[in-house]
């Protein structure tokens, strides 16, 4: 598989001389991979899916998605980039208040400026997979959190980015709409080949991805891939590798 | 800490947040305690109300004053309190007790009110002082500004007194709000998630209709005589108007508009768009929480540009009209032997300038007969049409030269009407008319028989006009013949009066000469001066005008800054839809284009009614309850324009700052 994401050597300094919050992270995400990263609070998650989606810009290192640097982005090519290229899937849905289902998993096909017929047709056919088409014409607080999240998936997804980003996607959701959601992406990552970056504090939500990074102190200090092994047995891999890095603090 | 240095803290930390509204308070101070300033400055309500007319008219416009500041007072302190809610649960979660929460935010409410006061009354004073300087210039009256104290005492005690009342009730309102919520919807009350939206299609197609309907019947007046302003009457299709309008406006933003924007998704090409597919929705949602504010907002926009107009054309119609009414300078009717002479030496010691013309015209009386004889022929000649004339006037047209005509135009510096004129034949004449004919209709090309020296003398009328040379005190009717044929009529008629036209530049604006002349002719009814007519009118409207105009400018500080607080709340509240926009993709570009077209919109809605119920009412106005002695001209609405543009340039001002802020509350960079 090709390498779609490549990040070198990407460090980021807050402030004039504080501790990096990250430090010389370099990895490689192959197209159609569902990287899990994990890690304790602090650990540069959040600020190294920033970095990589172009809303913060990293103090020194080389970030390629697509092949393009997105060192070479203003702030309007930058926008552009993430229209075309990337989702975004948050703890806190995010979805558009005063914008029906439909509307919200539409914006970024508008944004595409795709024929109305067309975005409808897609709007109606990865609503089926998420499970929400009988929401389209409802509003977000008319739904429950887990149909939301869903409803954010399928924002995220609708336009077939290059790379999904998810900050924490089941963070506010119980146990089954939790699994409702990991299934989808899961599905969307093996049937759409959507590549997905998705942070997690939860070993049972890592355990979907096929590859997960643990980061500490802003450095990536273990790698866990799952092959072959079983979704049940990677949990357990994830589990062991948690409590051990828990003990060793 | 003690809660006023916890909330002199705040506001120190908040800043920028609070900027606006101390500076919106404090100019509403500045407006409040300017007014109240001046309407009890003694000496200047002295000089310009002799019969306690402007006394009254301080009290009315003080008691909308009063509900202004009442009103736009507690608006912000609803806005600041509900910005803040969540800060003051969090405060409670920390174990502050409610009568602490409440203390803080009175501390707040002091600070904020007294550092408006102190600003308010300090601008407020000069502002006063600039109006008594400005008052003084305008109706040149001589005025001892030492009389006039630069504060007022008994004004401040006024004004501090008010805005300390308005605090308490303020302070219960807070009281009531922090004691009836429970600690759970303090925490909690962020942007509540509101109601889905009942679009009702009945509401909407009324307020529709009733719009349409309002406007219909003002528009009705053009039919003159047939219109139902005429055979209901002027007042009550004025009210059938008025709440055709109110009514239909309300329906028009609460049901209408949304409505419409809403069956506007069905288009589905026009909506799935980057900006459409965010702006109509965002537009149905704010429109339902904002939707009193916005009618109130409204109604209250389309009164005031209603009032400036419409005040704005009262005052300068009159003076627009001094031109007919008194065309020279001066002018008098010859009643003794003489009285020419001593007005020369009068004028004299003046200005013993050539420049300064003296013409008399001779009119002659001459009676007629005609298929129909136009109406000026027998103005004033029954007590129904001239209830104010002391003496009846025999009908029949006026007559002069057409060189006599010539020579007053030019020099009353008429010389562009000169200019357009071209000489009489003996078979024609011009009719001067005292205005045009309700029915649009014109004399021209008809034929009056002159009865002279009994033989009939056919005179076709060549054109008529509006520029007549003498005033209608001294002259109506009047027709403008060939010389030859005034020397016929000369030969056979007594003449009815002699008139003296008085012009030149040096002796204009001269209100002591007018003065003289008046003692000189002994208080003649058939004197006229035309500076002296319109510093007159200036002397009588102005003070109402600048009453008006405080209640005006109040008007617009209230509305600008509610616009401004209602749209940054919004925008502050949508933060994070922005941000997610961000990260879809929208550049700054896009969102910019967001927010402009989301302010714009709340903008606009009460301006363009404003502005369409002001040019409706100003017709309306116009047409109906004013006298159309310059005919339709477009300069006479010059003023009416003014007051649109002022307007158009405040909201615009406030809308820049409004989108700037927002620019500055929404995007990263």
């Amino acid at each position: 598989m090709s390498t779609l994401l490549e990040a070198k050597e990407v460090t980021k300094i807050y402030g004039k001389a504080g501790h990096p919050s990250l430090s010389k992270v370099s990895f490689r995400v192959a197209d159609g991979e569902f990287i899990g990263i994990m890690g304790a609070s602090g650990s540069g998650k959040t600020t190294l899916l920033n970095v990589l989606s172009t809303i913060d810009t990293p103090t020194s290192g080389d970030i390629l998605i697509n092949g393009v640097n997105l060192k070479t982005l203003n702030h309007t090519s930058a926008a552009d980039f993430r229209k075309d290229n990337l989702g975004f899937i948050f703890q806190e849905y995010f979805l558009l208040d005063s914008l029906t289902i439909r509307e919200n998993i539409s914006v970024p096909l508008t944004l595409q400026k795709l024929p109305p017929k067309k975005i409808e047709k897609m709007v109606r056919s990865l609503s089926e997979r998420f499970g929400i088409a009988s929401q389209l014409d409802k509003y977000p607080h008319e739904l429950s959190g887990g149909q939301r999240q869903r409803a954010s998936a399928a924002r995220a997804i609708v336009k077939q980015p290059s790379i999904l980003f998810a900050d924490e996607p089941t963070g506010a959701l119980d146990s089954s709409s939790a699994t409702e959601l990991l299934n989808a992406l899961h599905e969307a990552n093996l049937e759409l080949h959507t590549t997905i970056l998705m942070v997690t504090h939860d070993a049972y939500a890592a355990s979907f991805a096929s590859r997960i990074l643990i980061f500490k102190d802003g450095s990536i200090i273990k790698e866990l891939i799952k092959q072959d092994s079983s979704r049940r047995d990677f949990y357990e891999a994830i589990t062991a590798e948690v409590t051990r890095l828990d003990t060793e603090r | 800490m003690n809660n006023l240095s916890m909330a002199y803290k705040n506001l120190r930390k908040n800043f920028s947040f609070y900027a606006l509204y101390l500076l919106s308070v404090s100019l509403v101070i500045t407006v409040y305690f300017a007014f109240t300033s001046f309407s009890m400055n003694s000496v200047m309500l002295e000089k310009i109300s002799g019969n306690g007319r402007v006394e009254s008219m301080c009290s009315v416009i003080s008691v909308f004053l009063i509900a202004f500041v009442v009103f736009y007072m507690s608006y912000s302190n609803r806005f600041f309190l509900r910005r803040r809610t969540k800060e003051l649960g969090i405060y409670a979660l920390l174990g502050y007790r409610k009568s602490r929460i409440l203390s803080l935010l009175i501390s707040e409410n002091i600070l904020i009110g007294s550092g408006s006061l102190i600003v308010g009354l300090v601008l407020g004073a000069i502002m006063h002082k600039g109006i008594v300087y400005g008052t003084t210039i305008l109706l040149n009256l001589q005025v001892d500004n030492e009389e006039i104290p630069f504060f007022n005492f008994n004004a401040i005690t006024d004004t501090i007194v008010f805005i300390s009342l308005v605090m308490c009730v303020m302070a219960i309102s807070n009281a009531y709000f922090l004691f009836k919520t429970s600690l759970m919807d303090l925490v909690r009350f962020e942007k509540r998630a509101e109601k889905s939206m009942n679009l009702k299609k009945m509401p909407a197609i009324l307020g529709f209709v009733q719009i349409i309907v309002g406007y219909g019947l003002a528009l009705d007046i053009f039919r003159g005589s047939d219109s139902l302003w005429f055979t209901i009457g002027f007042y009550p299709t004025g009210l059938l108007t008025a709440m055709s309008i109110v009514m239909g406006t309300v329906l028009f933003i609460a049901s209408f508009l949304p409505f419409a924007v809403q069956k506007s998704k069905q288009h589905k090409k026009a909506f799935y768009t980057e900006t459409k597919i965010v702006t109509s929705p965002i537009f149905i949602y704010r429109i339902r929480s904002n939707a009193k504010t916005l009618i109130m907002l409204t109604l209250l926009s389309a009164a005031t540009l209603t009032i400036s107009s419409v005040m704005a054309l009262t005052l300068f119609y009159p003076i627009a009209a001094v031109a007919r009414m008194a065309p020279s300078e001066l002018e008098f009717r010859i009643e003794k032997d003489g009285q020419l002479n001593d007005a020369k030496l009068l004028v004299n010691q003046y200005a013993s300038d050539d420049s300064v013309t003296y013409i008399q015209t001779d009119i002659f009386k001459v009676t007629a007969s005609a298929e129909k004889l136009p109406v000026e022929y027998s103005t004033g000649t029954s007590k129904g049409d001239a209830k104010n004339e002391k003496i009846l006037r025999e009908a029949g047209f006026e007559c002069i030269s057409y060189s006599q005509y010539v020579s007053l135009l030019q020099a009353q510096g008429k010389s562009d009407v000169v200019n357009k004129l071209s000489a009489l034949q003996d078979d024609e004449c011009i009719l001067v008319k005292y205005q045009p004919n309700a029915d649009g209709s014109d004399e021209s090309g008809s034929i009056y028989f002159l009865n002279v020296n009994n033989s009939s003398i056919p005179l076709t009328v060549k054109a008529t006009t509006l520029n007549n040379p003498i005033s209608f005190s001294n002259s109506v009717g009047t027709l403008i013949v060939s010389d030859n044929v005034y020397e016929q009529i000369k030969s056979g008629t007594a003449s009815e009066c002699s008139i003296i036209s008085i012009n030149g530049k040096v002796i204009e604006d001269n209100e002591k000469l007018f003065e003289d002349m008046r003692n000189l002719l002994g208080n003649s009814p058939y004197l006229q001066g035309h500076s002296h007519r319109v510093n007159e009118i200036m002397s009588l409207n102005s003070s109402t005008f600048l009453l008006i105009s405080f209640l005006v400018v109040l008007f617009f500080i209230a509305t600008g800054s509610i616009l401004y607080f209602n749209n940054i709340s919004a925008v502050s509240d949508s933060k994070a839809d922005y941000e997610i926009l961000s990260k879809m993709g929208y550049s700054n570009r896009k969102l910019k284009r967001i927010l402009r077209k989301q302010v714009l919109t709340f903008f606009s809605i009460p301006f363009l009614f404003g502005l369409i119920d002001c040019i409706f009412a100003t017709v309306v106005y116009k047409t109906g309850l004013m006298q159309n002695l310059l005919g339709n001209t477009i300069t006479l609405y010059f003023p009416t324009m003014i007051a649109i543009a002022l307007t158009a340039f405040i909201y615009f001002t406030y809308y820049l700052i409004t989108i700037h802020t927002c620019y500055r509350t929404v995007l990263r960079h």
